[in-house]
This record gives C-alpha cells, structure tokens and sequence, in this order.
C-alpha cells in the first residue's frame, strides 16, 4: 500500500504538470485560427465599385482580408499581402466599417492586392464572421472557412497557419 | 480664481466624456432588461484579456451589445442568444462555459483532483 502511495504522490503532481503546461504553452494565434469547419455566411453586398458581389466568388481556394483605410495595421502588413497577390494567391478584400471614397482612395495611394473588396460600411458580414476588429484573414476554401488570424498577416503567420491549410486542401481535393 | 475656473473646466470635461461613450438601451419589459444586463455580463468581450462587452466600449463589444438587446427585444432565450454570439466568436466568449463535451473536466477537474488528494489523505492516515 505505502509503495502505491508513494508512486502516487510522485506521479499526481507530474501529471497536474504536464497537463498545465500542455494548456499554457498553446500558441494563442494558432489556437484561435483552428476554425470548426463551417459555410460562409449568406450575404448581399456590393464591391468598392458598386458591383453586387456573386456568391460563387468564394469558390476554389482564397484569402479573405479584412480591411480599412482608417486601420493603421493594415497598411503595416499591406506589403505582405502585395507579395502574395504577386504569387498568385486570391485575395479578396473586405472593406470593414469604412467609407468607399476613403477606401478606393487608400486602394490608389497604396496598391491594389485584392481580387476585388466586398463594400461592408455596417460590418454587417463582419459580424457574422466573427471579425473583432481590423486586420483579420480567413483562409476560405469552396465557400468554407477553413482558418483564421486576428491581426496583422506575416510570413510567419502564413507558413505556420494557412500553408498547411491549403496544403492539406490541395491534397483533399 | 483662474484656477478655480480651470479646475472646474478639467472637471467638467472629466466627469461628462462618460455621458457621451454610454449607449442607452431602453425597454419596456423589466424583466428583458435585467436579462440583457445580465447576459452582456456573461459574455465575454473579444478584444479584451479578461472582461465583459458590459464592461467594454470597444467597437466590436457595442456591436454584440446592440445585437443582444435586438435579439431580447425579438423574444430569444438567453441560449439561444449565447449560441448566436459563440457560433460567431467562439467557446471563448461565453464566461459561463457550456456543460457539455470537454468542458466537464472544467466543471469536474477541481472535484476530481480534490477527491484524490482526500483518498490520498486517509490512506495516508491509515498507513
């Protein structure tokens, strides 16, 4: 008895250990990106051009960015997002909470990296998606929502966190 | 006396911001008012480490807040409206967690861990 005991005072205080650490050591930015599986929320919006967007826009494999003129940390990784439209990764814009004369102003002054950019003055689809503020990105794959970062997209951000989610697209479909 | 005037100034300023960031939410029903205060107690705000969106005045806290009071107002129940606001932001934002799948070792770890550290302390007892 006193050796199971001893093995038991021993071993508890590992266990509760590990199991702590395991909790704490999770990288916040990638526990948050691990989406459930789910659609992408119905919606009727204009682009920045007044063109109603289609819904099979979202089909094949695309980046979803989201954006404002006023959002000091979008232009901080606008670069980014440039070398990966010049890559030939599918980024559409959604423009969040912003006015369209501002936003194609700010598309003009910085570069255009986006497909095109869903007009949401109300964020009206931002909402639904969950975004808690500008810049956020979701990996979209045949109109699922497959990832997500909050905050500025990075190299770093993109090889550990989307990459292999459309790697492992790639190999499903 | 230019201080005195001042004093009240910076006061005036200090005390009267607050009136202008509250957002009024009325209503009719007593009873929908407490449970829109408190659920917007218990969710929690995206933005912030550890807090509330009653506690909250970022943007995205007032817009959850609006559509709670919507969602009162449309006569949801108060499930109803945590499922609305976590199939949107996520477990993360219900400061009461679900009793349900992985969540019960959150509800029952602290019992569990207590129970084996009793057993553990009469059978210490008795050796």
């Amino acid at each position: 008895m006193s050796h199971l005991l001893r093995f038991l005072i021993v071993l508890l205080p590992i266990v509760v250990l590990i199991f702590f650490a395991k909790i704490l050591l999770i990288d916040e930015e990638i526990q948050l990106s691990n989406y459930d599986l789910k659609n992408f929320p119905e919606f009727q919006l204009n682009d920045l051009n007044g063109n109603p967007v289609q819904s099979d826009s979202l089909k094949g494999i695309k980046v979803l960015n989201v954006w404002a003129s006023w959002c000091i940390t979008c232009l901080v990784e606008h670069p980014f997002l440039t070398k990966l439209s010049e890559q030939n990764i599918q980024i559409i814009g959604l423009n969040y909470k912003d006015s369209d004369l501002k936003a194609n102003a700010w598309l003009k002054k910085h570069g255009n990296p986006y497909l095109f950019s869903i007009y949401d003055p109300r964020g009206d689809l931002a909402f639904e998606l969950g975004v808690t503020g500008a810049p956020e990105s979701y990996l979209i794959v045949n109109n699922q929502v497959l990832g997500h970062i909050q905050g500025e997209m990075d190299q770093r951000k993109w090889d550990t966190i989307f990459l292999p989610l459309i790697q492992k697209a790639k190999q499903g479909s | 006396m230019i201080i005195k005037k001042l004093l009240t100034f910076v006061l005036f300023i200090l005390l009267s911001t607050p009136a202008f960031n509250q957002m009024v939410y009325e209503f009719e029903d007593p009873l929908q008012e407490k449970r829109f205060y408190s659920l917007i107690s218990e969710i929690r705000c995206p933005k912030c480490t550890s807090g509330s969106i009653a506690s909250s005045d970022v943007p995205v806290s007032r817009d959850i807040k609006n559509k709670v009071y919507e969602l009162v107002l449309d006569g949801s129940t108060d499930k109803e409206i945590k499922t609305y606001v976590s199939e949107r932001f996520g477990d993360f934002s219900d400061y009461r967690p679900a009793f349900e799948g992985s969540n019960y070792l959150l509800w029952f770890g602290p019992f569990i861990f207590l129970a084996l550290m009793l057993i553990i302390f009469f059978i210490k007892r008795r050796v």
